[in-house]
């Protein structure tokens, strides 16, 4: 992030003249373990929720992988069966291939918006946090409505997203959630419009933290518009940009909720991606082992794609 | 002390968030027996909205005034999970409501269920439907008080509108040219299907599988294919909502049927209450039959599908003796009065029951009504089996495909067939 590091002043809270000189370095250490402790009094309620709802949990995913459990019976040691079922099954490379289209579209398009809206709404003019607000809005509204009310924009004969295609002289606009080819542009398009009023906000910030002087420097070198852009606000915006592709990168990998409600992963498997497969095959069908492995990959799929960029973005900065 | 106090309240939450960690998990309350009563246990989805619950509990306390029975609610969509989990767990909820049959065989087989065999012996098996999908091996660990089954909804208005008589006993053959008959336009401008087949695949296999004696998880899946011909032709010509449309949009049935935007829709017969209801409340106004399925050909035995719920009663029970005693309750002549009096369709077919059925205030009166009301055979939707899961999801994702017309029919059961072979019978 493109903040300065602040240094906190460490806390002295001694109150004065209640030790003797001579056990200054015991009373500290004293001290010291005391001011440890009453630290993790107080990240404890929140650590003990995260340790019994996530942590245990995670941990417990990451032995099952290797076991076949259906809750009926005892979990049972089966090695790497699992991943063999997994690689061996078609649905598996099917949703995998669905994750990462989802992922190719959804990253790039969020991002590219939110910069482009980021521009726009980046100048002080009256009223202009309207626009702002309004272009966040999707992003705090609840995804099943936002889903229901693409889902009606999508309708294939009767939807206003057709109808407008047919007047513009489209003689056969797609089906959209109805058709294999159209449901992932669909869901990809909807879920662009809800993202990316959060990721322009954060664009936002990137760019007041800007100083002018650098625009001032390059309009005195006679830069065009576009060469200030390419070579002040860009290199300018890396960090936050970085930070933008993680997030992005890291929750297309985990998207679930929209697909669901919108298309469920239909038609057929156009739309299934790795997430829904997890719940149907753990929750669905009870095969606790199997889709734990398949979280498993996710997980290390997720890790994998996250380290790369971090790698990058160091080899960039040097 | 400031800080000492801060540390308290720090883990004075601590000790909440713990505390309200573990309220989540609690079972029924511990059956204090009230004054002398019994109280019984028993496992219930969405208690508030499935009013056959209380129907029976209400009339069997009033049989049994030492008998107390304590309803244990849980979430319609949870219900499969939850209960499998409180088994693990070792609950002991005496009577456990059973909500299909797959899960039946699933805890029978892990002997989590009692043998009921003296329950089942002592009831007029002979009318009860939906019995045999209890029998495993000659014994059985639940009685069926409820059998739902699918029949022909029509509207009797626009029937009149076009002139044609009421579908009595009609194939399939003549329900296609009915519902073309039927499409076109209301007097109020408004568009009329002929008919309205829900997105959900059991319009189209399950009905063929249970008129042709076809296996839903045996991995061959030709026995569909009049039944895909007949409804992908139907949906051609405009006769049927497309569905597409239906499925991206979620559509109701109800609304399909009762805003008269339908003529005829085959459909389960839970959906009579739900009609009853909506006029009563005066959200329809809709003038409504019941027919028979339409059948392959015409003269013979009338064949649908559908499936039981039934009650079984817990390993773990607390009141063994008073869980079967409601059970032969529930499941004989009073239980099947109690729920029939709400519009909920018994597991017992009697002549009485029947009665009783249709003295409900908003049933079609009519004789073929009446008729429909008594299928010869009702097959079970999906077989008890362990892949029924399974196979369904396979079997739901090829359905949309052939529906939506990117797979012909013979491509769309060739991969049904192979899927379910190499995911599942595997």
């Amino acid at each position: 992030m493109a903040t300065d590091t602040i240094n906190p002043t460490p806390l002295r809270s001694q109150a004065p003249g209640t030790r003797r000189q001579g056990n200054r370095k015991q009373g500290n250490r004293k001290q010291a373990r005391r001011n440890t402790l009453i630290g993790w009094t107080f990240i404890l309620p929140n650590f003990l929720g995260f340790l019994a709802f996530t942590l245990i949990p995670v941990l417990a995913a990451f032995a099952l992988a290797f076991m076949e459990w259906t809750s009926f019976s005892a979990p049972k040691w089966v090695g790497l069966a699992n991943f063999e079922r997994m690689l061996g099954s078609d649905s598996f490379w099917v949703a995998l291939r669905n994750t990462l289209l989802y992922a190719l579209g959804h990253v790039p398009l969020t991002l590219a918006l939110a910069l482009i809206l980021a521009m726009l709404l980046n100048r002080k003019l009256k009223g202009i946090g309207f626009f702002r607000v309004a272009i966040f809005f999707p992003y705090i509204t609840s995804l099943v409505a936002v889903a229901v009310v693409w889902n009606m924009l999508f309708s294939p004969d009767s939807g206003p997203i057709n109808q407008f295609l047919q007047f513009v002289g489209v003689a056969n606009p797609p089906g959209w959630t109805s058709s294999s080819d159209w449901a992932m542009p669909a869901v990809i398009l909807t879920s662009v419009w809800r993202d990316m009023g959060y990721y322009m906000i954060l664009y936002l910030a990137g760019l007041q933290a800007i100083p002018t002087e650098l625009y001032e420097a390059a309009e005195v070198d006679g830069a065009s518009a576009w060469q200030r852009f390419w070579n002040v606000t860009l290199p300018s915006l890396r960090p936050t940009t970085f930070f933008v592709v993680v997030m992005l990168t890291v929750s297309s990998f985990k998207v679930f909720d929209l697909i669901v409600v919108m298309t469920n992963g239909g038609p057929g498997r156009s739309t299934t991606v790795l997430s829904q497969l997890i719940y149907q095959e753990g929750i669905g069908e009870g095969k606790f082992g199997y889709s734990s492995a398949i979280s498993l990959v996710l997980f290390l799929i997720v890790l994998t794609v996250t380290v790369l960029q971090f790698k990058l973005q160091q080899r960039r900065e040097r | 002390m400031k800080r000492t106090t801060l540390a308290a309240i720090a883990l004075a939450a601590t000790a909440s968030l713990g505390l309200t960690a573990c309220a989540g998990a609690a079972g029924p309350a511990e059956t204090a027996d009230a004054g002398g009563k019994t109280t019984l246990s028993v496992s219930v989805w969405n208690y508030e909205g499935t009013p056959e619950f209380k129907a029976l509990f209400d009339g069997y306390e009033a049989a049994h005034p030492d008998v107390n029975i304590e309803p244990v609610d849980i979430l319609a969509d949870d219900y499969p999970q939850k209960v499998t989990t409180m088994l693990a767990g070792g609950d002991t909820t005496d009577v456990l409501t059973m909500k299909n049959v797959t899960d039946y065989s699933r805890y029978a087989n892990n002997g989590q269920l009692q043998e009921i065999n003296s329950v089942v012996d002592s009831l007029d098996k002979d009318n009860l439907a939906g019995l045999d999908a209890f029998d495993l091996d000659g014994k059985y660990f639940a009685a069926p008080y409820r059998q739902d089954f699918w029949l022909l909804y029509y509207n009797k208005d626009l029937f009149k509108a076009a002139g044609l008589d009421e579908p009595k006993n009609i194939t399939w053959d003549q329900y296609a040219e009915l519902a073309k008959k039927l499409t076109g336009t209301a007097p109020d401008g408004k568009r009329v299907y002929g008919t309205y087949q829900h997105y959900w695949r059991s319009t189209v296999q399950a009905i063929a599988a249970a008129q042709n004696d076809g296996d839903l998880i045996g991995g061959d899946y030709s026995f569909a294919k009049d039944q895909y011909n007949m409804t992908l032709d139907l949906q051609k010509s405009g006769a049927m909502l497309d569905f597409g449309t239906a499925m991206s949009q979620k559509t109701s049935y109800r609304s399909m049927f009762e805003t008269a935007q339908t003529a005829m829709m085959p459909m389960g017969s839970w959906y009579i209450s739900g009609i009853v209801a909506a006029k009563q409340a005066g959200k329809t106004t809709v003038d409504w039959g019941l027919a028979q399925l339409p059948q392959k050909s015409a003269g013979g035995d009338t064949t649908t599908f559908g499936s039981p719920t039934a009650f079984a009663v817990n390993k773990n029970a607390k009141h063994s003796d008073e869980a079967k005693n409601f059970i032969e309750w529930a499941s004989g002549a009073e239980g099947a009065k109690a729920i029939a009096k709400i519009g909920v369709v018994p597991a017992l077919q009697t002549a009485d029951v029947t009665a009783e059925y249709f003295k409900l205030p908003g049933l079609p009166t009519d004789e073929l009504s009446k008729a429909a009301f008594s299928p010869d055979k009702t097959v079970l939707e999906m077989p008890v089996s362990d892949k029924s899961a399974a196979t369904d999801k396979i079997l739901t994702q090829e359905h949309e495909l052939v529906m939506v017309g990117e797979r012909s029919i013979d491509d769309g059961i060739a991969e049904m067939g192979k899927r379910v072979k190499d995911e599942v019978l595997k």
